[in-house]
């Protein structure tokens, strides 16, 4: 089966530093990969790789097959791949409303309106924001803006969906309430999704499989048990050994 | 813009359309006026040596360029710690006095040098032969623009001194006083914003044409003038002189790049932090002294026009006006739609590091600081031709005038905005399918609205002060509000004259109100 996303290779340096050095990762249709290291390692440089805003000096991004960006060109340009991501900073449009925010990418996409409005009808519903499609971002707690940032993603049914730390600087008590919230909205709608994270425990709460990235590359892919039982080396092994195993029992 | 044309599409279409505006009605111009010379035929060319071998030309060209240095160098004395006092420090009224001072230099010069000649002229309220004989000078010249032109030094720093990190002021104050923290941390960390109005003020003393035709002291770019539009006008000649002005041009832009043009920009932004004033101490009474004698004399000369014009002169403005302040209006609202129009496509791609886009801000600062003379120039040797006169004929040559000369106004105020602004939401906009020109206008537009009507009325202030530009060519009976004070000055009734120039202050006060309001409101958290 053809991979969702596929980085084959990739260099790339910013400036005189190299960030990534010939790093390779698929994400599979359906599946939730977990993309976790340490800051610094390379992991929004790999989003905005994906998203076409930059382009690999060498090695290629596919989506579905399809070359994307190769060798310092960018040959799909991002409203071209139909992708939707949900930033750390999350970046909600202030001049437009909940459903506004949700129905940019689909009037972007030529939807018919009655089609638009039932589907943000159903999706902030969904996520808990029924009733408030009428509010701007300014007039939201920090856990609504949270959720529409993930409606607005999800809304779009795009062939995959990147998470870039979307939950950091959150309390531990909302912060589990919408990985919550995104671990059951990626698995009733089969959509794939590249979640990127520091948190060891978040990448083995939400992630199917697991991709450890260190100096430029990913170290080790694999499912929790496959790492945790043969950590590809010290590095890995350092960064499993953070986490509470209890906690992750409970989550 | 059809949303059925690819992004690409959209985007080479919107950015080309800016290429056209900016390279067709500046860059152009300034092509053609560098041409004109191998183009001028033998005779022409005969004209254009001698005028270029005579010394006095050249005598007269370093005599503007030790003028332009005089006033940047007064300014950038006055403005610098002006700023500092109030931007930085807890000095009486200091808002108030800001307005005061900042005002006039949203006026022509023109009509400041017309208050000051009716207030220390020969016959002025506090004239004496000795003050008349320093206002009719060279250095009467510099100080005459000088006051003019400080309020954009002041402003320009004030405005960089307070959007600096307020952590390195407070880590600074720990250990320092304040005069320590400002000469020390501040003021170095502000010095881009000073180059950048180094640069301003340069370009606008160099080009001033009314100020030193009015006091009677001869400059180079009003010996262009003259030989363009002068009984003895000799083809070649006047593209000839032209040519060094070019160079000046040249230089300038060379300086921009090189020092300002990376870090100038974002010290324009609309977006300020606070902290808490610093404390004069005993200083406080005198630097108060200073900022409020400072404040005043920057807008002396618009009291003395006022009491000029109460003498009988407000009656006899509907007869004398005409049309310029209809002209004025038109084609100063139509040039600024035009330039806000194009600093949202340039500007954009300026803060964002689109492809070429800094090419074409350089093309649009070229215009600007060329002198109006060179731009005059090559405008009319473009647009008087018989197949054009539709548009040399009508307001439509002031408009492009204009766009040509500030066109960079707009670029550099909708750059600085958008820059201020997080990418992301352009960036999240682009991943949910939007293409170019939906981003553009759903989301660029309505996020950074107050900056673009803080770009449209900056334009417009600009436009309506112009009048070096306009001078050049504007068509009989289309004079602009400037141009017309400036034909009446030689023979028209004083008072009435004045009177006319306190309708220009008060439109321009008008519009600057408006963007007071507008840049409280951006400002307001």
């Amino acid at each position: 089966m053809t991979s969702v996303i596929a980085l084959e290779d990739v260099w790339l340096k910013l400036g005189a530093t190299p960030v990534l050095s010939g790093l390779s990762l698929t994400l599979e249709p359906g599946e939730v990969l977990a993309l976790l290291g340490p800051s610094g390692a390379g992991k929004t440089t790999v989003v905005r790789l994906i998203l076409g805003f930059i382009a690999p000096e060498r090695g290629s991004v596919r989506l579905n097959g399809a070359v994307a960006s190769a060798d310092g060109r960018v040959l799909q340009l991002p409203e071209e791949r139909n992708l939707a991501v949900v930033l750390q900073e999350l970046a909600l449009w202030p001049h437009l409303t909940v459903a506004g925010n949700l129905a940019f990418g689909l009037e972007a996409r030529g939807m018919p309106r009655a089609v638009r409005e039932a589907r943000i009808a159903d999706m902030t519903r969904r996520v808990g924001l029924a009733g408030k499609e009428d509010r701007r971002p300014a007039h939201l707690s920090g856990g609504e803006r949270q959720r529409v940032a993930i409606a607005r993603a999800l809304v779009l049914d795009p062939q995959a969906v990147l998470f870039d730390e979307p939950l950091t600087n959150l309390d531990v008590s909302l912060k589990r309430e919408l990985l919550a919230l995104v671990h059951g909205l990626l698995k009733e709608r089969g959509v794939s999704a590249l979640y990127v994270t520091h948190e060891p425990r978040e990448a083995v709460y939400v992630g199917d499989r697991i991709a450890v990235v260190g100096d430029g590359r990913v170290v080790q892919t694999g499912t929790l048990d496959v790492i945790r039982a043969s950590p590809a080396n010290e590095f890995v092994r350092r960064l499993l050994n953070d986490l509470d195993w209890s906690g992750v029992a409970a989550t | 813009m059809g949303w059925a044309l690819t992004s690409r599409t959209q985007q080479r279409l919107l950015v080309e359309l800016a290429v056209l505006v900016l390279l067709g009605t500046g860059f152009l111009p300034l092509v053609l006026a560098a041409l004109e010379l191998p183009l001028a035929g033998a005779q022409g060319l005969a004209h254009a040596r001698a005028a270029l071998a005579a010394p006095a030309t050249w005598a007269l060209l370093v005599r503007s360029l030790v003028l332009a240095a005089s006033v940047t160098g007064l300014a950038l004395a006055l403005g610098v710690p002006l700023a500092a006092l109030l931007a930085k420090t807890d000095v009486r009224g200091r808002q108030a006095a800001f307005l005061v001072h900042a005002f006039p230099m949203f006026l022509p010069p023109f009509l400041l040098a017309l208050g000051w000649f009716h207030l220390l002229g020969r016959g002025g309220i506090l004239g004496t032969e000795a003050s008349s004989r320093l206002l009719f000078s060279f250095a009467g010249v510099v100080l005459v623009l000088a006051l003019a032109f400080t309020p954009v030094v002041t402003s320009l720093v004030a405005l960089a001194l307070r959007g600096i990190d307020p952590s390195f002021e407070e880590a600074a104050r720990i250990v320092a006083g304040p005069r320590r923290v400002v000469t020390r941390i501040l003021l170095p960390l502000a010095w881009p914003a000073a180059a950048l109005a180094a640069l301003v003020v340069f370009a606008l003393a160099f080009s001033e044409l009314g100020v030193p035709m009015f006091l009677r002291v001869r400059l180079y770019p009003a010996a262009v003038f003259a030989r363009l539009g002068g009984v003895e006008y000799a083809p070649g000649e006047a593209f000839g002189l032209a040519v060094p002005l070019l160079g000046v041009a040249l230089g300038l832009l060379g300086f921009e790049r090189s020092l300002a043009a990376r870090r100038s920009f974002p010290v324009l932004g609309l977006r300020q932090r606070v902290t808490i004033p610093l404390p004069l101490g005993a200083w406080r009474g005198p630097a108060g002294g200073i900022v409020w004698v400072l404040a005043v004399l920057s807008g002396l000369p618009v009291a003395g026009l006022v009491l000029k014009a109460s003498a009988g002169g407000f009656a006899g403005v509907p007869a004398w006006i005409g049309a310029s302040l209809t002209n004025s209006i038109v084609s100063a609202g139509v040039a600024a739609t035009i330039i806000a129009a194009l600093g949202l496509v340039v500007g954009h791609g300026l803060a964002r590091g689109r492809a070429g886009s800094r090419l074409l801000d350089a093309a649009g600062v070229l215009a600007f600081v060329t002198p109006a003379a060179v731009l005059g120039v090559g405008l009319i040797s473009l647009w008087n031709r018989p197949a054009t006169q539709v548009v040399y004929g009508s307001l439509a040559i002031i408009v492009i005038g204009d766009v040509a000369r500030y066109g960079v106004v707009g670029v550099r105020t909708i750059a600085a905005a958008v820059a201020q602004g997080p990418v992301e939401h352009e960036q999240v906009a682009a991943v949910a399918g939007a293409g170019f020109a939906r981003r553009l206008f759903r989301i660029v537009v309505p996020i950074h609205r107050r900056g673009l009507a803080g770009a449209w009325l900056l334009a417009l202030v600009f436009c309506l002060r112009d009048l070096e530009t306009a001078v050049l060519f504007y068509p009989p009976g289309r004079e602009p509000l400037p141009v017309r004070i400036f034909t009446l000055e030689a023979n028209g009734p004083e008072s009435v004259v004045a009177a006319l120039a306190v309708v220009q202050v008060a439109l321009t006060a008008t519009i600057v109100a408006a963007g007071a309001a507008l840049l409280r409101r951006a400002q307001r958290p």
